[in-house]
């Protein structure tokens, strides 16, 4: 079993008896040093979607399917095209790439998650490093990294940033989060 | 129907206070409330004539469960009670309402999540399913606690009498409560008091605010500017009137800080610290939702050691963005009310 905070987007966890494909999850710190996750669920039986929410150490099983590792290819509108390393290719519709649009770059590693021989999903890399190509000039003074600024990488994506962040500077961001974790 | 409410005391009583409000209020529109709590001796003075319609008793799973359950604060439901409550729905064939109310905050998630199941998928109740209820500020929240009377109530109190009662008079001093933890602000602010051309007096109240404030006049200089008068420890409806009384209010947590918007005199709020700072963006996050003025903003970001020096303390000038926010908050509905709509399904 996992808990909660542990589950990503692409993951397939069982629910009522049935297999859902998580499409994105929220974790959210509460009070008191709580927290909770949000997930935005989508049934493989018959493509309905829903929305959950779990206390951040709560239970649940994890379905463990096949996976393959794949590097991103091309765009064929609806469908994003993945590649294996025996060049096969595997199509993932746009709603199951859930936070992979944020970070999707040519090239990219993630595993392609497959169910009853169809590519469902896709899981990233906890960390992924990403230039900032859009924020306000860098500040110098503040390096305790806890007075955040908005910055954005390529795909649009907007993260926040510490003050001493520049234009520019490649960044490791947490995919799990989608928050800044150092300058690299 | 009938309530159980567990709830467990983690520190300060501010938990406690939360469920005893809202069991209160649940019973004074009919309810019948069993409040299940670890460690009930807080009531003696927050609540000392107790509420027909309410029970306390100890944190325990007997009895079994009523028709509706909240667990507040994400408390974890003892397991006996657990497997009553799945019992329960195999006899019944639907579960008794199952709630997870969560803690206020004003950011954006607590819309996102409001409302949503949360299936149990282990333990002994797995297979049934809770919903969380997030209070907050906006329309699409559970909003917040507010009885039905406090209106009514709040027109017909005479302040120079309550004044009077604790040993205090309205003179040409501003009359200040003080209701925080050990905020970073507090020497600071206590300095400008001593040096204000408006003479203050400083009604704080019992515990840790007096334990710092004690401390800190310790190092500061005696000043005929400020006066401190030191308050018992005060039921929830004398801490109302406290809050009416004044010209602005110092307030902590969550409860008091929903009672000081209800008061609706200019306040400042020291947020829950947390020690992964969580509390800063919850902070942020509040302060935009009420628009504050930049006076306003920064006096709390010092206060609670969130960032900057504190700015002069000019509680005239935050009057309107309180009596804003307030409004604002009156035009929706509040807890109980939604509360109550959210279980009408499991109504026996």
């Amino acid at each position: 079993m996992k808990i909660a905070q542990e589950i990503r987007a692409g993951n397939v966890i069982m629910q009522g008896g049935n297999p859902w494909v998580v499409l994105k999850t929220e974790y959210a710190r509460g009070g008191r040093n709580a927290a909770t996750v949000r997930m935005k669920l989508k049934s493989l039986l018959n493509n309905q979607g829903t929305e959950i929410v779990f206390k951040a150490d709560d239970k649940m099983d994890q379905i463990v399917l096949d996976k393959k590792d794949c590097t991103y290819s091309y765009f064929a509108d609806p469908m994003y095209v993945w590649m294996d390393t025996e060049y096969n290719q595997y199509e993932v519709e746009k709603e199951n790439m859930g936070d992979a649009l944020n970070y999707l770059e040519e090239g990219m590693p993630a595993e392609v998650v497959f169910y009853e021989g169809k590519a469902i999903s896709v899981e990233l890399a906890t960390s992924v490093e990403r230039e900032i190509t859009w924020t306000e000039p860098a500040v110098k003074g503040d390096t305790s990294g806890k007075v955040l600024k908005p910055a954005k990488i390529a795909t649009g994506f907007e993260i926040g940033v510490p003050i001493f962040v520049a234009q520019g500077d490649k960044v490791e961001i947490d995919t799990r989060t989608g928050e800044y974790r150092r300058r690299v | 129907m009938l309530w159980d409410i567990f709830c467990k005391v983690i520190d300060n009583h501010g938990d406690i206070g939360v469920c005893w409000r809202l069991a209160a209020e649940l019973a004074r529109r009919g309810e019948r409330v069993r409040l299940r709590v670890d460690d009930s001796s807080a009531l003696a003075w927050m609540a000392p004539h107790g509420q027909p319609g309410v029970e306390v008793m100890p944190w325990s799973p007997e009895p079994g469960p009523g028709d509706a359950v909240i667990e507040a604060f994400g408390c974890e439901l003892p397991p006996a009670f657990q497997a009553e409550l799945a019992a329960l729905a195999r006899a019944r064939g639907r579960q008794p309402a199952w709630i997870n109310l969560e803690y206020l905050t004003a950011e954006s998630f607590a819309e996102r999540s409001h409302g949503l199941p949360s299936p149990v998928m282990s333990g002994p109740a797995a297979g049934l399913t809770k919903r969380f209820f997030y209070p907050g500020f906006t329309a699409s929240t559970g909003g917040l606690l507010r009885e039905q009377d406090l209106a009514r109530r709040q027109a017909a109190f005479d302040s120079a009498a309550w004044l009077q009662r604790m040993g205090l008079q309205r003179g040409s001093e501003r009359l200040v409560s003080l209701f925080c933890y050990e905020p970073p602000g507090l020497e600071p602010w206590l300095r400008q008091l001593a040096d204000a051309e408006t003479p203050t007096r400083l009604l704080v109240t019992a515990g840790r605010a007096a334990s710092a404030v004690r401390a800190a006049l310790e190092r500061l200089p005696p000043s005929p500017q400020l006066r401190v008068s030191w308050l018992p420890l005060l039921a929830q409806s004398e801490f109302d009137h406290l809050l009416w009384s004044c010209d602005a209010n110092f307030v902590r947590g969550e409860d008091s800080l929903v009672r000081a918007l209800w008061a609706g005199r200019p306040f400042v709020w020291q947020i829950y610290p947390q020690h992964d700072d969580a509390h800063h963006a919850k902070l942020r996050a509040f302060l935009d939702w009420m628009q504050a003025p930049s006076g306003l903003r920064r006096f709390h970001e010092a206060w609670s050691g969130v960032g900057g020096e504190l700015p002069v303390f000019d509680s005239a000038a935050w009057t309107d963005s309180v009596s804003a926010a307030r409004a604002r908050l009156l035009a929706q509905d509040e807890l109980a009310s939604q509360l109550l709509g959210f279980v009408a399904d499991f109504r026996p």
